[in-house]
């Protein structure tokens, strides 16, 4: 069931040449936790914004629960927002700022008492009530920021880059528990990210945003086994980008040799191939793919679970990233092996 | 880095030219002599008891300090919500209101003065309270504006944003979010006010009367017919006001903090 829905969403901010976000149209089911994902200035943030009434959208509706509030302002709207800098009232302690929005809907002391309380144990701070957020580490203000938010029992729940000013360390921890919180309190997400490793580690869906549009919509798979436009093949992961000519339906003429794709533009196209480096495999002796290729071993990059092979091949430079022990892993530079791949793993764009 | 010996002498220095004045006042308000004379012939506190047994001038002292105390109230009250929205409304003609509230800045004191004096006289407010007040609080405002300005700038938008997020009104998430936080700029404009009007002499010159006269002006008037040191006596209790009121903002708040640098 939908419950957040962005119709055509426009916002132009004065003298810019283009719009900050372009017509973003998204449904979002309830209890589902959507990335917004996309490098700076792609419109994310301006979208979550117009989300949370804080700012005004030129054209273009926001829903929730079939109840349309774009004219609604900030205080009316009943969103939790969790934004980058936590925006904590410094002069309030912990449990002073969860109370904050329930004080405002005039709920009575002993019941804000209890709220607090549970809000501040949802996210492991009961010990901390007392503090004022200078007095709180990064990670602490976060989850009062979070605990803040979820208090109110809002209808959504926005999340503007919530991890970005925590050191890397602690990232993929508090990650893990955002996630598991909201999973918990079945709260309706949207989350503002730059990073594609959060989005796709947390997202139930990802939009992936750039100049203001969304370019795809789709399960955190979706995106990155079967990226929609060039955009997102780029942003998404990591990829081999060969430029290429398509001769016949299916295969793409690349360097000296034909490559086999799944889907192809017209023939005659000129076209750019991206190959995720895990979907390269070396060769094993009598082992046969949809594509096979000689190569040459240029340079090899060992990060420890994974090494890097980068190959001269006719088609082009390759890289393949395999699993340290798995047979070819150990091959040295300078040294021959063959490399495979799927045609359903050649993803085809118009260059 | 530890400043340097070079440094510090210069330091000294400056202090000693600013200060030298202060000191030769205050040497000679202990002075033991009838005249207005360095060095002093001996010391005494002759001049203060003189001071404090003087009714005019006594008087003189507590108009002042009540006077000071309503303007700083009345250019904070008129003050903060000007300065909240310069520093955070978008409107048509905000920055020509703000040019409007700095211009008694930049307009001569005398001008001014006689311009008030033109301007309240037909309205039989010249030489009253409220004519002193108001005429006190126009020249108080632009500072308690300008600092009011700053510090509300300092606010992080998104700290009010997170408030209206969570159900509050602009003007709720003004007075109980913005303002606190931003409340030792006010604590700061006030005292700011307060001294203006407390050492405002020009101004007064034009507007005080016979029955209604402020401490400066006194002692302007004091100086123009006495030479003894009871004067010097007189600034030294001003200095002592003034002093207190910064260390009373020091006290509450912090004075950097108060003026926006930490």
């Amino acid at each position: 069931m939908t419950h957040l829905r962005l119709e055509g969403l426009t916002r132009r901010f004065a003298g810019t040449p283009h719009p900050a976000v372009d017509g973003v149209s998204l449904e979002l089911p309830r209890g589902a936790l959507l990335a917004l994902l996309g490098p700076s200035g792609c419109g994310k943030t301006t979208t979550l914004r117009m989300i949370a009434g804080l700012e005004v959208p030129d054209t273009g509706r926001v829903v929730v629960a079939d109840r349309d509030v774009t004219a609604l302002p900030p205080h009316r709207r009943n969103m939790g927002v969790v934004f980058q800098s936590y925006a904590l009232f410094p002069h309030m302690t912990a449990a002073a700022n969860v109370a904050f929005g329930l004080e405002m809907r005039g709920i009575p002391r002993a019941e804000r008492q209890a709220r607090v309380a549970e809000a501040l144990d949802l996210v492991g701070l009961r010990d901390y009530a007392a503090r004022k957020p200078s007095k709180l580490s990064g990670g602490q203000q976060q989850r009062v920021a979070l605990a803040r938010a979820l208090a109110i029992r809002p209808d959504l729940l926005l999340l503007d880059e919530p991890l970005s000013a925590l050191d890397a360390k602690l990232r993929e921890g508090v990650r893990d528990e955002i996630r598991a919180l909201q999973q918990r309190v079945g709260a309706t997400t949207v989350f503002v990210t730059h990073d594609q490793t959060e989005a796709l580690a947390m997202a139930d869906l990802v939009a992936v945003m750039n100049e203001g549009r969304v370019e795809q919509l789709g399960t955190p798979e979706e995106v990155f086994e079967r990226p929609a436009t060039r955009f997102v093949a780029t942003f998404v992961g990591r990829a081999a980008r060969l430029p290429g000519k398509v001769e016949a339906p299916g295969v793409v003429h690349c360097g000296a040799v034909a490559v086999k794709a799944a889907a192809t533009p017209a023939p005659g196209a000129s076209v750019e191939l991206f190959i995720r480096p895990h979907h390269i495999r070396p060769l094993a002796e009598g082992h046969s793919a949809d594509n096979a290729l000689d190569a040459q071993v240029l340079r090899r990059t060992f990060t420890g679970d994974v090494v890097a092979l980068e190959c001269a091949t006719p088609a082009g430079t390759l890289t393949a990233e395999l699993h340290g022990g798995t047979p070819g892993a150990s091959a040295a530079v300078g040294s021959r092996l063959r490399l495979g791949f799927a045609a359903q793993d050649v993803r085809v764009f118009p260059a | 880095m530890r400043p340097g010996w070079a440094l510090r002498l210069l330091a000294f220095c400056g202090y000693a030219l600013l200060l030298a004045p202060v000191i030769v006042v205050a040497l000679i308000s202990f002075s033991a002599g009838d005249f207005l004379t360095f060095p002093p012939p001996g010391f005494s506190t002759r001049w203060y008891e003189a001071l404090f047994a003087n009714g005019q001038l006594m008087a003189a002292l507590q108009r002042s300090a009540i006077l000071a105390s309503v303007v700083a109230v009345i250019a904070l009250l008129a003050g903060l919500p000007a300065a909240y929205a310069i520093a955070r409304l978008r409107f048509p003609g905000r920055d020509a209101i703000a040019m409007l509230i700095a211009a008694p800045l930049l307009l001569p004191t005398l001008v001014l003065g006689l311009a008030l004096l033109l301007a309240l006289q037909p309205l039989k407010l010249a030489a009253t309270w409220p004519g002193l007040v108001l005429a006190h609080s126009m020249v108080a405002l632009p500072f308690a504006v300008r600092i009011m300005t700053t510090a509300f700038g300092a606010v992080p938008r998104e700290v009010e944003e997170a408030a209206w997020t969570l159900g509050a009104t602009p003007m709720r998430a003004a007075l109980r979010i913005t303002l606190p936080i931003a409340a030792p700029g006010a604590a700061a404009a006030g005292a700011l006010c307060f001294l203006v009007s407390f050492d405002e002499t020009v101004i007064s010159l034009f507007l005080v009367g016979p029955r209604l006269s402020t401490l400066p002006v006194e002692m302007f008037r004091y100086v123009e017919t006495r030479t003894d040191p009871l004067v010097a006596a007189l600034a030294m209790a001003l200095i002592g006001v003034a002093l207190a009121v910064v260390l009373l903002v020091e006290r509450l708040v912090g004075f950097n903090r108060a003026l926006g640098r930490s």
